[in-house]
């Protein structure tokens, strides 16, 4: 897959649970269709979760990358099917 | 063997699989209203139903005697609403903010802090009162002066009827999950040290191995005169008294106060977590926002609080109360649960759909 430019980032590093999950789902609902939002997140529960949340909500995870120590950055296709 | 090395020994395996798992009760009770994801309720459910097996077994082989605890419907009810109002707070339960802050998580460690000293408060000082009369005015005993289960209630074996139950439910369950074929995506399955060391584990894995350790701390525990499984009030509870009054000898009336089973449980389940975190390269020194401390502090102390006057947080009610089939832990548990919604709506819920 070709590298993708996120619209918008987030980083949710420090974070402490749930924040960087609501903080996604909420950015998550006011970005418009096709648009690319990253998350950078070092909260391991929220790394394995997000992706299962934005998918659920009917998004495209497009990529989880693993960083450097505990942190990832995951990237969401705004598709908004919900 | 020194109780307080078994139960490090407990505990380090419990901080392992706790990482590994990302097993949190406040997430997995959370996440079903907040975001509809199942995946720690399954872990929750695996995990108990193991117990509800092994400690059916165990005791029906005389390796431990039951020991469910007391229904105190009032402290039962308010301990553990208050109980689930912090730990939504504090970004976890007893449980969890244990794990995080051997995963290195400041806001952890600071709810640990208020956890500890909220517990403390309540069993010996200032608010011992409150905690007092609630327990003792709503304390019901059986006619037989037993701690209520509904075994004894039913008039039926409880050790039996744990069997029953526990069976019973993993059939519907299994039956469940077959009807509507969950869309799972399949998990990638990488070497089995990967797997172990590298990788989330999956919720069945994190379930069973989390229940396999409830099972083996309820006998090492009893051997060391604490006749009940896996704890973690009373251990934060116990270090700070260690840390503070710390006593090698009865003098004067005064009680001997040293580190226990349960301070040594939790020792170990901060450093096993650290070790799961260091290998899986997922430890790192981290620190939310000043006010996020703040709020991560206060909701420690309504744990502390919460859980001393329920008798027990949410590995004592919900991992080792319930599948022992105690009233009072059953009533406490689904008080956490409750308290635990509610201030997700306020914190999270309502927000998210302003």
């Amino acid at each position: 897959m070709a590298d993708v430019t996120p619209t918008k980032t987030i980083d949710e590093r420090g974070k402490i649970c749930p924040y960087p999950d609501v903080d996604t789902m909420t950015t998550l609902k006011k970005m418009k269709k096709g648009e690319i939002l990253e998350v950078l997140v070092d909260y391991p529960l929220s790394v394995e979760r997000i992706p299962r949340s934005a998918q659920k909500a009917g998004h495209k995870v497009l990529k989880v990358q693993p960083l450097d120590g505990p942190n990832h950055s995951i990237l969401i296709e705004v598709l908004g099917l919900k | 063997m020194n109780a307080v090395l078994t139960g490090l020994f407990v505990g380090l395996l419990f901080g392992f699989a706790l990482q590994r798992g990302r097993f949190c009760m406040n997430s997995a009770f959370r996440d079903i209203v907040l975001v509809g994801d199942y995946t720690l309720l399954k872990a929750v459910g695996v995990a108990i139903l193991v117990e509800m097996i092994g400690f059916s077994l165990m005791a029906m082989t005389n390796i431990i005697n039951l020991n469910p605890k007391p229904l105190m419907w009032g402290a039962n009810i308010v301990g553990g609403f208050i109980f689930g109002l912090g730990m939504v707070l504090a970004g976890g339960c007893a449980s969890g903010i244990t794990y995080r802050t051997g995963e290195g998580m400041v806001g952890a460690m600071v709810a640990v802090l208020g956890f500890g000293l909220g517990g403390l408060m309540t069993s010996t000082g200032l608010l011992k009162p409150i905690s007092d009369y609630l327990q003792t005015t709503t304390k019901v005993m059986n006619s037989a002066g037993k701690a209520l289960t509904l075994g004894n209630i039913f008039g039926v074996d409880n050790k039996i009827l744990m069997l029953v139950i526990s069976i019973l439910a993993i059939i519907v369950w299994v039956v469940l999950a077959a009807r509507n074929k969950s869309t799972e995506a399949p998990e990638k399955s990488p070497s089995l040290g990967e797997a172990i060391f590298k990788h989330g584990w999956g919720w069945k894995a994190t379930g069973i191995v989390i229940g396999l350790i409830g099972m083996l701390a309820f006998p090492v525990s009893a051997a060391a005169g604490r006749n009940y499984p896996l704890g973690i009030t009373n251990g934060w509870i116990n270090i700070w008294q260690t840390l503070i009054s710390w006593k090698n000898v009865t003098d004067s009336g005064v009680k001997v106060v040293t580190l226990n089973w349960e301070g040594g449980e939790i020792i170990g389940i901060v450093l096993g977590a650290m070790i799961a975190a260091l290998i899986a390269g997922e430890f790192a020194i981290r620190a939310p926002e000043p006010k996020i401390i703040l709020q991560s502090f206060l909701g420690g102390l309504l744990m502390g609080f919460g859980a001393t006057v329920s008798t027990g947080c949410n590995i004592g009610h919900i991992l080792s109360g319930v599948p022992q089939l105690s009233i009072g832990s059953i009533l406490g548990g689904i008080s956490i649960i409750l308290g635990c919604w509610t201030m997700a709506y306020f914190l999270f819920i309502r927000p998210m759909n302003a």
